[in-house]
């Protein structure tokens, strides 16, 4: 499987990324080798990666799954440190775009 | 030209659960902004997602009172999409392992709508964009939902709207949801396009999103028929696109378009788990469920023998169902028990909200106690009724307010010797009576009523009257 420059350019846009030229040929290349990866892996394992899900990947119980109980949430400040809050906000400039 | 709507809803519902859906901040509505909030919620990076197993398990009690089928096996995918209301960028809902599928919901005219599927997702975060800023509120984010898509099987406003209101009703009787369209915690998106009657294929559709009361939806039913139908009778064409609903204009318009949005990649989340749940569990969920509203309302009418119109006003809140069925079993008549909930407790809650809560002040046994007296002709309805009321001001036993002495009733003589006092001391009242004026006899009912404390049987009291009056 090999991926298009013009398949690249739709994944930038649905991400809301703009890249220059040279970028997105760079890009392009880079997208092909990792999915060449994937691809050798899919094909080393008998019935591809749709098989492990199938048969070898873990499941998890209903009794297993995290009980509905409440766990203090963090402090405001600490939720917005690493960014510009406003009010307790999130806050984003909007793009002129 | 007439067209032939084919119309399919999408409900999105949250879940009355204590915490997300995948962290164990609190769901409770409101707060300051982002304080229910943790690494999970808001998508920091490295925090690792766990799924509640309460979501789980209300999705199955949707699923099994829509008469689906459960998928034992199921897991969560990515929803790709960017938008800062999605603090990882994707939203983790389900694609091709919905927990529910292939169910339906019955109309009162017996026509049924199929459900396709149900499945749970997280919510997203609140916007509130201002002075070209966008400011965000992660508290709702990771807020448990299900999302129930039905078939495209509507074929008409009124329709759609029995759909919604029937699920919505179903949902609260349930315990998963309040289902307040208002607040947001039930929302609905419409689909429809038009055919010619008989045509076998779809026409093109459009979607109204997010529409937020009941009457709306068939009102936007409506509204979007007539713009189609509108085009295609000039010789147009239909564009597949978003509307929105102005209740205002009463009209649909496109909204902007959010270009090629629904291109969502979905794939399977790598972070959380396949779940699994055996056929025991299903069931021990299915014998949780309360008997349904509609299953009630028959069992109303056919077997108790309830009229329609009281059975179904009973049976559509499930505490005053609950209440009413606890009076029985306490042996209290149904038709007395019926009426004592619909004309005197009924009247002291003006709001469906009200009824939905049915926070009265006595228990089912205290009820029944009195309305016990009424079946036993102890006491008359009109007292039932005035000694009711005090009941539910005061939360006090029917003991309380009922003594020995008002069991036995008024005595025939005694009423008679009332109702000549009542005669005698209202004239006026007499003679309009005799004149034509039949309602001046309230005048002498009140007198009797006021002197018996209301114990007196009006009727009783008004064929003596009318003799008296010379009637
Ligand atoms: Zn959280």
């Amino acid at each position: 499987m090999t991926i298009s420059k013009t398949e690249i350019e739709k994944l930038a846009k649905l991400a809301k990324l703009s890249f220059s030229e040279e970028e997105l040929e760079r890009f392009t290349a880079e997208f092909d080798e990792i999915i060449a990866f994937a691809d050798t892996i899919n094909q080393s394992i008998e019935g591809g990666t749709e098989q492990i899900r199938n048969v070898g990947a873990r499941m998890v119980s209903f009794d297993d799954l995290r009980t509905d109980e409440v766990v203090p949430s963090l402090p405001n400040e600490k939720i917005l440190s690493n960014v510009e809050g406003y009010n307790g906000f999130f806050s984003v400039e909007r793009s002129k775009k | 030209m007439n067209y032939e709507i084919v119309c399919g809803i999408e409900t999105h519902i949250e879940l009355a659960t204590k915490t997300k859906i995948f962290c164990g901040c609190t769901t409770e509505f409101g707060g300051e902004p982002n304080t229910h909030c943790c690494p999970v919620c808001t998508g920091q990076p490295g925090s690792l997602p766990i799924l509640n197993q309460k979501v789980v398990e209300y999705a199955i009690k949707a699923g099994l009172a829509l008469n689906c089928k459960i998928n034992t096996k199921s897991h969560m995918d990515r929803k790709n999409y960017v938008y800062p209301d999605l603090p990882k960028a994707y939203q983790i809902s389900q694609y091709d392992e919905p927990l529910c599928e292939k169910g339906y919901i019955e109309l009162d005219s017996g026509k049924r709508i199929g459900i396709t599927r149900i499945h749970i997702e997280e919510d997203a975060g609140k916007l509130i964009h201002e002075n070209g800023y966008t400011y965000i509120d992660y508290n709702r984010s990771g807020v448990p939902l299900i999302e129930i898509v039905s078939e495209p099987d509507i074929s008409s406003a009124e329709e759609a709207k029995e759909y919604a209101e029937k699920l919505q009703l179903i949902m609260r009787y349930i315990g998963i949801s309040d289902c307040k369209m208002q607040e947001g915690s039930m929302r609905c998106d419409v689909n429809l396009s038009l055919r010619k009657p008989g045509d076998p294929r779809f026409g093109v559709r459009t979607e109204i999103k997010n529409i937020n009361s009941l009457s709306f939806i068939q009102k936007a039913v409506m509204a979007e028929a007539e713009r189609q139908a509108d085009i295609l009778d000039a010789g147009g064409t239909i564009v597949q696109q978003t509307m929105r609903y102005d209740e205002g204009t009463n009209s649909t318009t496109p909204m902007r378009d959010k270009e090629n949005s629904d291109d969502y990649r979905y794939f399977p989340d790598p972070d959380i788990l396949r779940f699994s749940i055996d056929d025991e569990k299903v069931e021990e969920i299915r014998t949780s469920l309360p008997e349904l509203p509609f299953d009630k309302l028959k069992r109303y009418v056919n077997v108790l023998g309830l009229p329609e119109a009281t059975a179904k006003q009973i049976s559509r809140y499930r505490k005053v169902a609950e209440f009413f069925e606890g009076a029985l079993a306490e042996g209290a008549s149904v038709k007395n028990t019926a009426n004592l909930i619909v004309g005197t407790i009924f009247s002291n809650m003006d709001t469906e909200e009200e009824k939905e809560l049915f926070a009265v002040r006595i228990s089912a046994a205290q009820f029944a106690a009195l309305v016990k007296l009424a079946d036993e002709k102890k006491i008359n309805i009109g007292f039932a009724q005035s000694t009711l009321q005090k009941m539910l001001e005061s939360g006090k036993p029917v003991e309380e307010f009922i003594k020995p002495e008002d069991l036995v009733g008024i005595s025939n003589e005694e009423l008679e010797s009332l109702c000549k006092e009542a005669v005698d001391a209202n004239p006026k009242a007499v003679a309009d009576v005799r004149s034509g004026k039949d309602k001046a006899i309230n005048m002498l009912f009140g007198y009797i009523m006021k002197k018996t404390g209301g114990k007196a049987d009006i009727r009783k009291a008004e064929v003596l009257l009318r003799k008296l009056i010379g009637q």
